[in-house]
């Protein structure tokens, strides 16, 4: 799919409104937004907490345990999503706060933060949707555009896409390596990365041990010892649905982010020398919103606003929403699509597409030799 | 000895135990600092970084300069004077930090639980003026422990203190101390002020010195005097020679002092000084404009100049350093470490950083004066 781009005169005048909007907004950025992230903090704290020790109560009846596993789940969620992605994006470093800082902060999943900030922070919000360059366009198991060549094994990818989605947080984990070929395949040389493989392989088994004891060990030993073992079980199989629900939902809000239907690729040669209206362009066809209740917005660490989050990685996600509204306005005056939808109209395409390059291309010649 | 090790390995033991159940349970290296949100519920401005403590008072002292009054919080441990600390405070949602002197005296602290911090408002500076009007009415504030061997000299050798506008503050500390405690040692302060309006704490100098002989105080008025120079040490104080010689106060003022007072035969060993902030870059630059940056962990000092100035990122990549960085052009923030001091200029936002310490982008961030970088 080559993208049709604007003329320069409009692509300039765009790029300017955009910074305008950036500028505006970064000037107000301050208290409000210190505590408005500290607020979210505390709440998933709070419900960490209390979602842990509820489960717990489902010693005497088992409803507790259901409330406690969906509380858990919650506090995974906002601690990963609104927390995590956005902390670790740098949104909030302007704060000074030596646990809020992007370069410290590690989230509540197996996936070790420093190699998630070097494939999603660097390669997937630089090259945003060029095929072969963002491996986050599909993670490398799923096909979604006939620019990715066509191999026999996409024929299972919806099977694939169930699997992503329950295993999600390993998948994220796996990513650096994978693209590495660490485990599967012909290792790729040593160098393209900052850090050795031996260190990455490293890091990535102790995130993994750090993950797996908190959830699979030590609460449910912890709780085991007081109330035997069909409790050791209960909270074990409790973290590992909660895990599951955050697993979920990170991946469906992700993927309505960049695999809807309207959603563009680019190749490599369509971004060399871009100029800044140009990179907008892209970042605003290569992402799509999702429309939704405010507490949906929150869940979703503002990813539902995943256009602006394209234009402006580093602003502080509470301000999305206000830019928003300007990025399309902005958008409606240039004549640029904006893709926007509630949560299942969008989720809807994403499984459509999904499906539709499951089949392979049908020979018109444009893309048979890709 | 042996037991000594033992008990140091046993604690590096459980800290890194600790550290370790920490970072699984919480992914925070202390506990503490996951429950720090909600310890703030309840007592505000809590972190486990520094030490909450009241701000009492802010006393005006001069037209720019005025005296924060402190009630440390309970395990602050304390300083010796002539030692400075950081102050933490939020303001618009930024903590902010500054280092100060403690300008009051270790017996004052003893007897009333108070210490008192002396600062100047730097023009166009965003936080020493805003500190003054934040606290007016009181409020929290975060210290570190003292820290700093700015302090005087073991022993009981003479002193000449040579102090330049609000650099006052850790000799203010000392004489009061040596006044409280009797402590006999040989004092002579050489204190240059602007004029005399800019005179800080003059009667409390005067009332000291009168008091205790082995305490002398000079005030130099630079407005009538001029800068400090050899003819003033050998007139006001003409065995300088024998005495150990502290200066504080600005950058060229030490500068200037430093070299009159070595050209004068006083040996490096017993020339004492302190920065306010961190200390100079002590190179020759073909332009005044042009700027060293500082990479303390690469060992490197490299020159920017201020025609062609160049990213920070590709200034410490030209002197043979391998920051980490991706995009290199602000989007990831992998190059993202922490500026000590300095200013300098966000070519993405074209806005100026602070003076302090902050974490900045090395691939947008272009140097405006010296600038001292964590890398
Ligand atoms: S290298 Fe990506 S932000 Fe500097």
């Amino acid at each position: 799919m080559t993208t049709h781009l604007p003329s320069a005169d409009t692509l300039e005048s765009f790029h300017k409104d955009l910074d305008e909007i950036r500028d505006d907004i970064m000037a107000k950025v301050g208290q409000e937004d210190a505590n408005y992230i500290r607020k979210i903090v505390r709440i998933q704290r709070g419900m960490d907490l209390v979602g842990r020790l509820t489960m717990v109560a489902g010693f005497y009846h088992w409803i507790f345990w259901v409330i406690g596993v969906v509380m858990l789940g919650c506090a995974k969620i906002l601690n990963n999503m609104e927390v995590g992605h956005n902390v670790m994006h740098g949104q909030y470093d302007w704060m000074n706060d030596p646990h809020l800082n992007s370069r410290e902060f590690d989230w509540d999943a197996v996936a070790d933060g420093n190699s998630w900030r070097r494939t999603h922070n660097f390669e997937h919000h630089t090259y945003t949707n060029i095929i072969g360059k963002d491996r986050d366009f599909g993670y490398d198991t799923l096909r979604l555009s006939d620019d990715v060549p066509w191999k026999d094994h996409y024929r299972f990818q919806p099977i694939r896409l169930i699997v992503l989605m329950l295993m999600f947080e390993w998948a994220v984990a796996y990513h650096e390596l994978f693209g590495e070929r660490i485990f599967i395949g012909k290792r790729h040389k040593e160098g393209k990365l900052p850090i050795s493989h031996a260190q990455l392989i490293k890091d990535f088994f102790t995130k993994i041990r750090l993950a797996v004891f908190r959830d699979y060990i030590f609460f449910p030993a912890v709780v085991g010892l007081f109330l035997g073992w069909p409790m050791f079980f209960a909270i074990l199989g409790g973290n590992f649905v909660a895990n599951l629900i955050r697993n979920l939902w990170a991946n469906i809000i992700i993927f309505c982010g960049h695999f809807t239907e309207e959603v563009h690729t680019f190749n490599e040669e369509e971004c060399v020398n871009e100029s800044r209206g140009q990179w907008y362009y892209r970042q605003i066809l290569g992402s799509s919103n999702i429309e939704g209740s405010k507490v949906m917005h929150i869940m979703s660490g503002h990813l539902s606003r995943q256009i602006e989050h394209h234009l402006f990685p580093d602003m502080p996600s509470y301000r999305y929403m206000e830019a928003a509204e300007r990025v399309r306005q902005v958008c409606a005056k240039h004549n640029i699509p904006y893709n926007t939808g509630t949560l299942w109209d969008q989720y809807k395409t994403v499984v459509a597409r999904v499906i539709k390059y499951s089949r392979p291309p049908k020979k018109t010649g444009e893309v048979a030799n890709a | 000895m042996s037991q000594a090790e033992t008990s140091v390995q046993s604690g590096s033991f459980f800290s890194k135990a600790h550290e370790w159940v920490a970072q699984s349970l919480t992914q925070q290296n202390k506990i503490s600092a996951y429950l720090e949100p909600l310890i703030q519920m309840a007592v505000p401005g809590w972190t486990t970084e520094a030490i909450r403590s009241k701000v009492i008072q802010v006393r005006p002292e001069t037209n720019d300069v005025y005296t924060l009054v402190i009630r440390p919080g309970k395990r602050w441990k304390g300083f010796t004077a002539g030692q400075h600390l950081q102050i933490t405070a939020e303001q618009n949602g930024t903590l902010q930090t500054r280092f100060f002197s403690v300008s009051s005296a270790p017996a004052h602290f003893r007897k009333t639980g108070l210490i008192e911090m002396s600062i100047r408002v730097q023009e166009g500076g965003r936080v020493t003026p805003w500190l003054r009007e934040a606290f007016a009415a009181g409020g929290i504030c975060n210290l570190t422990p003292a820290e700093g061997d700015f302090v005087l000299p073991a022993g009981n050798d003479p002193v000449l203190m040579i102090a330049g506008g609000s650099g006052i503050t850790p000799f203010r500390s000392m004489l009061s101390q040596m006044a409280a405690t009797g402590d006999k040692r040989d004092a002579h302060l050489m204190f240059y002020v602007r004029d005399e309006a800019n005179a800080l704490f003059k009667e409390e100098f005067e009332k000291i010195a009168a008091q205790h002989e082995n305490i002398r105080v000079t005030f130099m008025n630079s407005a009538e005097k001029g800068v400090f120079s050899a003819e003033h040490i050998q007139e006001v104080c003409p065995d300088f020679a024998e005495r150990k010689v502290m200066i504080c106060g600005p950058t060229p003022m030490i500068q200037l002092v430093r070299g009159v007072v070595s050209e004068q035969g006083v040996s490096a060993e017993n020339i004492m000084f302190e920065y306010f902030g961190a200390a100079p870059i002590e190179l020759d630059r073909a332009d005044a404009k042009d700027a060293y940056v500082n990479f303390e962990k690469g060992g490197v000092a490299a020159m920017s100049s201020a025609e062609n100035p160049v990213s920070l990122l590709e200034l410490a990549e030209q002197n043979g350093l391998k920051p980490l960085a991706g995009c290199r052009v602000g989007v990831c923030h992998q190059c993202k470490c922490t500026k000590k001091s300095g200013v300098v200029l966000n070519t993405l936002t074209g806005q100026y950083s602070d003076t302090g310490r902050e974490d900045i982008q090395l691939c947008v961030s272009v140097p405006v004066n010296d600038v001292v970088l964590d890398v």
